[in-house]
């Protein structure tokens, strides 16, 4: 298995180093310059929050799983690496992302349904499956047909095996892999070093009665018990995760690699808080209006 | 995008089309040469629309995008290798490394026009090959679900790839159950026992039993299992196969409980009950060592072991890969690591090493060989039978 990931077009082609990503995106702001500074757009990750409520929205009358989610969260993201948004229509790109997914996660959807979906929940004005049938090409080709995804979730259930992690921790870790699809980690990051990072803070912060409730100050606890892993001495710490501290620093794991993902995901946290659908709907909306992408 | 998607490669720019190769449920395929400074024989495989003629988008069908996804995916030396794939005014079209030959054609070239036996250091070679690139696929969680000799490519060289991806599938947590998504798997004669018999839960050890199949076939030049299909019914339910059934049990006996524990699990179970009471002969089967030494008498290999000779260790080797239990039968790793392969040097990279055996180059019709037209008399499904209907893939050579 480690080996498929290993020769994967995912971690040959499709997985950067930050500037690498910075500099790709730049390139492309530059080469639409007058559209970046006429329409401007809230934070890529307040973005991808709300791209993930629309594709929710969709998924959920059709009873889609969440791996096919995150493939077509990780296609859209892709796909607006190569092409400017600001000369598309998202909920075309959404919708399109979605059938596609559907179909490499062995979970089809007929393209009638997916479109129907994409017509009620995210308010669209194209109804004709033709418009995703040409879309999809589109994606396949700036994708260069690079469509199998290795997902963090295959990794953590072989952890959760090794480490007898509880059902809480379990929900809890998978519900921070699927936060870590409205960030850059599946760009930055094998799939194996989220799983692990999302174990490791399920295990740190503990599933309170709460419920999965994530925040800043916990992650950033964490993040502590991190560093005394990087310095080979963790003391005060609770066995359960004294063992997991030692586990890392004796792997071959690249901690600086999992304190990178664990400041990102804090980030993301604290970044969630100021996020509002309504933003990101009308300035998306703006574009599309003006530039008549919606026909 | 949303002024159309444009192409940003085209296929008469980069390659002439010399013909047409075959067809298929999926489309063509045809046979090109590069241009514009790419160099070299090409196999290009078109994609029909789901409706022929189709002037609309109406989405790709699932088994495209598989075969799409795992042919970018997969790179290795016994596997058709994917030059690139181009998306064209609503059509698909894959390009491959061109192959020469392929074992069905081989075989077929042993039995006119008179039989002559394959040599068995070029069985040896090809199934060598042949397992090295199985081993990849299953390491890379791909089962190919659909080997059978047409299916395997033969350089001039004497390199041996797997071909048609189409039926492919990773094989890892799938998210519906592999039984529920297509019909029709594995071509009849080279299916394994457990989909006769109605397992929905079949492993990568499906390919194996194919892989014996075509073992048996390249030494006696004939399908060892030719049963005749049972067609799908008017209420769309997948029949019992019985008399490919029939055609496994009347060598190999029938399957026992105490061989293979979870046999009376299997959804198909009756069937096979029923099958045996109706039936003499199933009781007094062939079994597969006589039919073994039979073969080897009939295509003149000496008897004893050696080099001309696929010998003991090539019975063994066959019969742990027609093994009726998946569980027991070999994997792709370990059928690479028996005696069969060892006993007498390793097999040679090159099938055709040592043989003075000239093989006819692969049939190409001009009748069409304009790719971009999908309309030309021959590509509506009337004009060709497809390979699913004949149930062999034989036509390329009837057609000669």
């Amino acid at each position: 298995m480690a080996s498929s990931y290993w020769d994967s077009t995912q971690r040959r082609f499709w997985t950067f180093t930050k500037q690498q990503l910075a500099l790709e995106r730049k390139k492309l702001e530059e080469s639409e310059r007058n559209l970046v500074n006429m329409y401007p757009l809230p934070d890529r990750r307040h973005l991808s929050i709300y791209f993930y409520h629309q594709l929710s929205k969709m998924a959920r009358p059709l009873v889609i799983r969440q791996q096919a989610l995150a493939t077509a969260q990780i296609y859209v993201r892709r796909f607006y690496l190569k092409v400017e948004i600001r000369r598309t229509n998202p909920a075309l790109v959404l919708a399109t992302a979605l059938y596609l997914a559907c179909k490499m996660e062995e979970c089809p959807q007929h393209i009638r349904m997916v479109l129907a979906e994409a017509r009620h929940c995210l308010d669209t004005s194209f109804n004709d499956v033709s418009k995703i049938g040409e879309c999809e090409f589109t994606l396949i080709s700036e994708m260069n047909s690079q469509l199998i995804i290795h997902h963090p979730y295959r990794s953590l259930a072989e952890l959760q095996t090794q480490f007898q992690l509880t059902q809480e921790e379990n929900a809890l870790a998978w519900s921070i892999i699927n936060d870590h699809y409205l960030t850059d980690l599946p760009l930055l990051h094998a799939p194996h070093v989220i799983a692990i990072t999302a174990m490791f803070l399920a295990v740190v912060l503990k599933p309170t009665q709460g419920g999965l409730q994530m925040h800043a100050a916990g992650v950033a606890n964490a993040l502590q018990t991190l560093g005394n892993a990087r310095g080979g001495s963790a003391q005060g710490t609770q066995n359960r995760v004294q063992k997991l501290v030692d586990w890392l620093a004796e792997s071959t794991v690249d901690i600086e690699a999992v304190v990178e993902c664990t400041q990102e995901l804090i980030s993301l946290y604290e970044i969630w808080e100021s996020y509002t659908d309504k933003t990101c709907k009308d300035q998306i909306a703006k574009f599309v209006k003006a530039r008549g992408l919606d026909k | 995008m949303f002024t159309g998607y444009s192409t940003k490669k085209r296929v008469n720019e980069r390659y002439k089309i010399v013909g047409f190769i075959s067809s298929g449920t999926y489309g063509r395929v045809y046979k090109a040469e590069g241009k514009n400074g790419r160099v070299g024989e090409f196999a290009i495989k078109k994609f029909k629309p789901d409706k022929e003629g189709e002037l609309q988008y109406s989405g790709i069908s699932q088994s495209a995008i598989r075969e799409m996804a795992l042919c970018t995916e997969l790179s290795h030396p016994n596997v058709v290798h994917t030059v690139e794939i181009i998306l064209e005014d609503k059509c698909i079209f894959i390009v491959f490394e061109y192959a020469e030959h392929d074992l069905l054609q081989i075989i077929h070239h042993h039995n006119q026009p008179q039989r002559q036996a394959i040599p068995a250091r070029t069985i040896k070679s090809i199934l060598y090959q042949l397992l090295q690139g199985l081993v990849y696929l299953h390491r890379n969680w791909v089962m190919h679900r659909d080997l059978k000799p047409a299916n395997i490519m033969v350089t001039s060289a004497g390199k041996v790839k797997i071909g048609d991806l189409g039926l492919a599938r990773l094989f890892y947590k799938p998210l519906q159950s592999l039984f529920s998504g297509d019909k029709v798997v594995v071509t009849i004669w080279y299916r394994a026992p457990e989909l006769l018999l109605g397992s929905r839960h079949y492993t990568p050890a499906v390919d194996l039993w194919a892989v014996g199949c075509i073992f048996a076939e390249l030494l006696s030049l004939r399908p060892i299992f030719k049963g005749e299909e049972a067609k799908m019914d008017s209420k769309k339910t997948v029949p019992f196969q019985r008399n490919q059934m029939q055609k496994i049990v009347e060598i190999m006996g029938m399957p026992s409980k105490d061989r293979w524990p979870l046999l009376s699990a299997m959804p198909e179970y009756p069937q096979l009950t029923q099958l045996a009471a109706g039936n003499a002969r199933l009781h007094r089967p062939q079994g597969l060592e006589v039919w073994y030494q039979n073969c080897l008498k009939n295509n003149q290999y000496p008897s004893g072991s050696g080099l001309d000779t696929p010998g003991p260790e090539g019975f063994s080797l066959l019969q742990q890969l027609l093994e009726y239990d998946p569980q027991k039968r070999l994997t792709a790793e370990n059928a690479l690591q028996h005696p069969y392969f060892a006993v007498h040097g390793k097999p040679s990279d090159n099938c055709f090493e040592d043989s003075k055996i000239k093989y006819p180059h692969r049939r190409v019709s001009q009748e069409d060989n304009d790719i971009r037209t999908s309309s030309l008399p021959g590509t509506k499904r009337s004009g060709l039978p497809d390979d699913s209907l004949i149930g062999r893939p034989a036509k390329r050579l009837k057609e000669g």
